[in-house]
């Protein structure tokens, strides 16, 4: 095992050749920056996209007509809540409305304050909700995102929207949502569900979708293929069939995004092995000299990994920490949108941190797999000059 | 689309680099191995030792990372179990064709030849004459086969993952579903205790001993055995639920990735075990750190595993 003497003789090395090696340090650290920044963002996208989804219910079930989703009857709810192992089922009522000001669209939501589930849930998003206060008069939650449109035209208290009848609904602005929750309620309006239904049209005994809740994942498969075989024309979605979604998405993302950075590496490779393989005459000289003090090449050969080594692990351990930063703090400006696209409202979202120990591993190897293989040969090539003729 | 899965992409980028690297060294192990002769004095021997320090060099950065590659496959399928529809976790991905399971066992074999080349190139460089010298180019010679055919089985693996098609998850691989006993020699999981725990007693006593061939034997049986006892037994009390059998979900964060020690530490063992034998032929000499160590894994493997059952017997007064 290399000693003290040894470190201390290699650090004073690295910095007698400063120079030399700042060049690759600077080309490392950014290397590392963009392609981690990348992946961390993908990677904090997908878990808070995950997070979310693991809140929402098991089953979707819409009705079909002609390949298009339309309204569901909501009756169909007393025979889905008689298959067995169906905790709950429910009508939701949602949709997008549009928002003419700015034409924008914003996605409507109706809660039944009534269940428990949802209106505890709600209390956790909502500071100081006070039901009673909420259902005296039509009122709404708004996202952040709806809550910078409507601050815009100055709609600080409450906001009209036009039924499909042509009718007009004032509704008072409740309170927003916190921006923790932006990545799915940025652009969201929560109100009662009968308002809901008035705004967007929705008779009462039609729903958007229905939903359904099974607590055991061993029955998942038999309940499907119950409600299918109960109703035509009608789409199921489960909720794995989402969560694979999600991560294929990511992982299409992310991973085409890898492909094309492999080539940038590959470049990198080669510019790290023409840089390592110029040997100057004063390097030559300092490898002759320790041969010369009895240094065997493998002890050479050691120096030069090491000092290669340090170069490249100091510059991924601070490009690491500089995406970190770029992601988590600065919440990844310019990266995000690649990611997250606005079509819809624009999306200011701070990311929760997230990092695990199999996206590090996954870094490292991206990196420092193809850095220690550039610069074996050089090294080698180093170590075995001659020592006379070296300090000729 | 699995190809498009980022672990996929780095996992084959970091193995074609790998493999790029050992060609290289191979090349070069084939001119040095029909040309070596360490008392010659020609100028073509001089370089040819000058060759071998790279050949060394770059075995020996490509296998340590060869090394670390393995866990990161096993983390790799794991993660895959998300888009394979049906597999819970890396079992189910890993049986979803018929190369999976041939290509883990090959790479644990792969593993197991890296560590004894290592630890025959430290033994090596120590002496002054480079006595093992051509057994070690044999050696690497044949790893390197083996990791070519270990590549070619990556690709024809991955590129076989079925995302269309459910496949099978663990429960209904290791039998809890299908019933019939899974157990090897119509054993029953009391005798596989017995067992595990008596071969854990002889691999302590030859090693402590020093009886090479019986320490590579009483390793061997309590490799196989440790196998099913962990799955059969010790699993269901990592995942506390009596038919939860299953070798690759406790590399899950669910249960902190415990999966990773437990089948690190038994692999360590039974390989310092075993191969302090096949070392000792090659180098005619004892290694006696190896024989430490492989108590030392061994009984961390046996303590830790122990102490899941322990600790849920504690904790409900009653065994699984």
């Amino acid at each position: 095992m290399p000693n003290k003497v040894f470190f201390n003789f290699l650090f004073l090395l690295i910095f007698r050749h400063r120079s030399k090696h700042i060049a690759i340090f600077i080309i490392s650290t950014l290397v590392v920056i963009l392609f981690s920044s990348v992946m961390l963002l993908s990677h904090a996208i997908e878990q808070d996209a995950q997070a979310s989804l693991s809140a929402q219910p098991d089953f979707i079930i819409q009705k079909m007509h002609a390949g298009r989703a339309v309204e569901t009857p909501v009756e169909w709810l007393d025979e889905l809540s008689e298959i067995e192992g169906v905790s709950s089922a429910l009508p939701r009522v949602y949709g997008s409305y549009f928002y003419t000001p700015n034409a924008e669209y914003f996605t409507l939501v109706g809660i039944d304050l009534f269940d428990r589930q949802i209106s505890e849930s709600l209390e956790r998003l909502v500071k100081d909700l006070d039901v009673k206060d909420f259902l005296a008069q039509p009122s709404m939650i708004i996202g952040s995102g709806v809550k910078t449109h409507l601050d815009k035209f100055y709609y600080k208290e409450h906001y009209t929207f036009r039924t499909p009848a042509r009718e007009k609904r004032e509704v008072s602005i409740y309170d927003s949502l916190l921006s923790e929750t932006n990545i799915v309620s940025s652009d969201m309006i929560l109100m009662e569900e009968s308002l809901a239904r008035d705004i967007l049209g929705v008779d009462e005994e039609l729903s958007t979708d229905l939903v359904l809740y099974v607590p055991n994942e061993l029955e998942h498969d038999n309940v499907k293929e119950k409600i299918i075989l109960l109703f035509n024309n009608i789409r199921v979605i489960e909720k794995e069939e989402l969560s694979t979604a999600y991560a294929q998405m990511f992982n299409y993302k992310g991973g085409l995004f890898l492909l094309l950075y492999m080539v940038v590496l590959m470049t990198f490779i080669l510019i790290l092995y023409q840089r390592y393989s110029m040997i100057s005459s004063s390097d030559k000289k300092e490898i002759g000299i320790l041969r010369a003090l009895g240094w065997s090449v493998n002890m050479v050969i050691r120096l030069k990994i090491m000092e290669s080594l340090i170069v490249g692990l100091s510059a991924f351990v601070l490009g690491i920490l500089l995406a970190y930063g770029y992601v988590f703090y600065l919440d990844a400006p310019l990266l995000s949108e690649i990611f997250l696209g606005n079509a819809n409202l624009s999306n200011k979202i701070t990311f929760n941190h997230s990092v695990d120990f199999g996206l590090l591993t996954l870094l490292f190897l991206f990196f420092m797999a193809p850095y220690i293989s550039a610069v074996l040969i050089p090294v080698w090539r180093i170590a075995i000059t001659d020592p006379l003729e070296a300090m000729k | 689309m699995i190809l498009l899965s980022n672990e996929v992409i780095i996992f084959l980028f970091v193995e074609s680099l790998l493999l790029l690297l050992l060609s290289i060294a191979f090349i070069n192990t084939l001119s040095i191995y029909s040309k070596w002769d360490f008392n010659a004095s020609t100028s073509l021997q001089y370089r040819l030792e000058k060759r071998a320090y790279l050949v060394v060099l770059i075995i020996v950065v490509s296998l340590g990372f060869k090394i670390l590659l393995l866990p990161y496959f096993s983390f790799m399928i794991d993660q895959l179990s998300a888009m394979v529809p049906g597999a819970m976790c890396g079992a189910g991905v890993l049986s979803s064709n018929e190369y999976g399971s041939t290509l883990l066992s090959l790479k644990v074999v792969t593993l197991f030849l890296t560590g004894a080349w290592l630890i025959l190139n430290s033994e090596d460089i120590k002496a002054p004459a480079y006595p093992y010298f051509k057994i070690k180019l044999l050696l690497f010679i044949m790893i390197y086969l083996l990791v070519v055919f270990e590549s070619a089985l990556d690709i024809l693996y991955l590129i076989n993952i079925p995302t269309g098609a459910p496949v099978a998850c663990c429960s209904s691989i290791y039998g809890a579903i299908t019933g019939g006993s899974p157990l090897p020699f119509n054993l029953d999981i009391t005798r596989i205790l017995i067992l595990f725990y008596l071969f854990y007693l002889l691999s302590v006593v030859s090693s402590l001993a020093r009886y090479s061939f019986l320490n590579t034997v009483a390793n061997l049986l309590f490799l196989y055995i440790a196998y099913f006892a962990v799955v059969y037994f010790f699993g269901t009390y990592i995942y506390e639920l009596p038919t939860h059998q299953c070798p690759f979900c406790m590399l899950q964060a669910e249960y902190y990735y415990v999966g990773y020690v437990i089948w690190g530490t038994l692999f360590l063992g039974s390989f310092f075990g075993i191969s302090a034998f096949i070392l000792k032929l090659i180098i005619k000499r004892e290694l006696s750190y190896m024989y430490r160590l492989s108590l030392v894994f061994n009984t961390l493997f046996v303590s830790l595993v122990s102490v899941y059952v322990l600790v849920f017997y504690l904790k409900n007064g009653v065994l699984l």
